[in-house]
């Protein structure tokens, strides 16, 4: 007969033995760097499509509704979305609902433009060829303010220059006259948008947000009030291939791969264990 | 008795009446009503963070103060705290050269984004070791649920598309299951509850109202 000791120092070997064997498989791939075929989803080449069909002079509003914590999936997604529209030469305005991410944001927007710089000699500038607004309090009445009267909602940017003026923001006054409005999210930032934003605008609606929010997405998505979304890391990664960029996104595949197939075996080894508990019925337990 | 609980209710009522129906109103008025409240919340919004400061001041303080357990920890808050907001106000006021390194700015890299980051990634472990531990197919429907999630889990990621070329001869066999997963079972239930959120919302909006909810007014009733 175990004792309730012996279990629970069963428990905790199980436990460190799963943890040790996960960032194995985190770290050990990022050691390598094989190219991995693998196509797009729809959700996120729509978007892709939304973006690239678009002309120099454009405007996409985006809400970058996340913080330090969620980086790791939605930066990439941040960054390949930024490389898109410098290409294209579309300008991103940039507003948040999270004020602890503003120094990530600053940092997407002056890598993008170092890349757009080197990779096609554009040289970027804030406030003509983006704009970086920042953090307003309010949540859903910031989003009606912005559906509104963008501008009475940021008189002056995040580097606190006047927004009336501003080249970045000619010919836009409130959310319908943007062509697609992106909300990068990790809370529920993106219902928000939808119900008090775009939907009332009109204005077309894409998402980013992390992994475990993706499936709240798709009733939104198959009802036609977004046309697509970028869901996690491999979102990010989705979005890089068609960009033809690779960066943390396609990078970070192979780490997730392995994750996803070490948590496969492990809950299929602990189905297996239990049900040959049962057929050959070890009573000791 | 008025002050107390009739006014807040007129108010209340007045407000969110006005606010209900000036969505039905297509004049400019309407609009410039509904923007000119958005103003004001944000600045109540404003107001709102002070209160949330200080909320989470006093909790760390009753804690350090009656020494409960991991107490130590509080002390990390107004460490961080107290370093962020000096440095973010010395920076702004005095000005940081950029020879000069600012320590905002190295906080916020180096300590705050690091520090982030990690407590998400620390999920990936918990998940790990939950399902590991618990994800047991013993009934009908754990089982489903159990086949489902692997489809999922193993549809996501670039190999699926190797194996299923290897196994069906078509790359893209187990991402169209999983797919489907997430178009039709996932969707369904997905449109239930928000569903019946959105429901219960007017429920609860009209209950606020009408005045049959007044907890916010600071009574049980």
């Amino acid at each position: 007969m175990r004792t309730p000791e012996i279990n629970r120092k069963r428990f905790e070997l199980a436990r460190r033995c799963v943890y040790v064997v996960i960032a194995l498989a985190v770290i050990i791939p990022y050691f390598f760097n094989p190219k991995q075929e693998f196509k797009p989803m729809a959700e996120v080449v729509s978007v892709y499509e939304k973006i690239d069909a678009m002309k120099p002079g454009d405007q996409v509003l985006m809400a970058f509704d996340y913080d330090p914590s969620s980086e790791a999936e939605l930066y990439p997604m941040s960054m390949a979305l930024l490389r898109h529209c410098f290409k294209k030469g579309v300008i991103p305005v940039i507003v948040t609902h999270w004020f602890a991410g503003l120094g990530l944001f600053e940092k997407a927007c002056n890598e993008a433009a170092e890349d757009a710089n080197s990779m096609w000699g554009k040289k970027i500038v804030s406030g003509r060829d983006y704009a970086l607004l920042g953090f307003r309090p309010g949540w859903t009445d910031l989003i009606v303010k912005i559906e509104r009267d963008l501008k009475g909602a940021y008189e002056t940017d995040y580097f606190k220059q006047p927004t009336r003026g501003m080249k970045a923001l000619e010919g836009v006054n409130s959310l319908e006259d943007f062509e697609l409005m992106i909300d990068l999210a990790a809370g529920a930032t993106v219902e928000f948008w939808i119900a008090y934003g775009t939907d009332k605008s009109g204005t077309p609606m894409a998402a980013g947000t992390t992994a475990v929010s993706a499936p709240d997405l798709y009733p939104f998505y198959k009802s036609g009030q977004m046309i697509g979304f970028m869901g996690g890391l491999r979102g990010a990664a989705d979005y890089e291939k068609l960009l033809k960029i690779p960066d943390r996104g396609e990078r970070g595949m192979l780490a997730q791969s392995a994750a996803h197939i070490i948590i496969i075996l492990l809950v299929l080894g602990a189905n297996v264990h239990m049900f040959a508990k049962r057929l050959f019925g070890n009573k000791r337990d | 008795m008025f002050l107390k609980r009739t006014l807040p209710l007129l108010i209340v009522f007045t407000i969110g009446s006005l606010a209900f129906v000036h969505d039905f109103i297509p004049h400019p008025l309407s609009g410039e009503f509904r923007s000119e409240m958005a103003s004001w919340m944000m600045i109540i919004g404003g107001f709102g963070m002070f209160l949330g400061v200080y909320s989470l001041m006093h909790m760390h303080i009753t804690r350090i103060r009656q020494k409960m357990a991991g107490w130590g920890y509080s002390v990390f808050v107004f460490i961080g705290a107290v370093g962020m907001i000096a440095t973010g106000v010395y920076g702004d006021i005095v000005g940081v050269s950029k020879d000069d390194i600012d320590l905002f700015d190295w906080g916020y890299k180096y300590i705050q984004v690091p520090c982030g980051a990690t407590i998400f990634s620390i999920l990936a472990f918990f998940v790990a070791s939950a399902a590991f531990r618990t994800f047991r197919a013993k009934n009908m429907a754990a089982g489903l649920l159990l086949g489902a999630a692997v489809i999922v889990m193993f549809g996501r990621v670039p190999i699926c598309e190797a194996v299923g070329g290897w196994v069906f001869n078509d790359r893209q066999a187990i991402v169209n299951v999983a797919n489907a997963i997430m178009n039709y079972p996932n969707l369904a239930v997905k449109r239930g509850l928000l569903l019946g959120i959105g429901l219960a919302a007017i429920a609860q909006s009209v209950r606020v109202l009408f005045g049959v909810e007044r907890t916010y007014l600071g009574g049980a009733d």
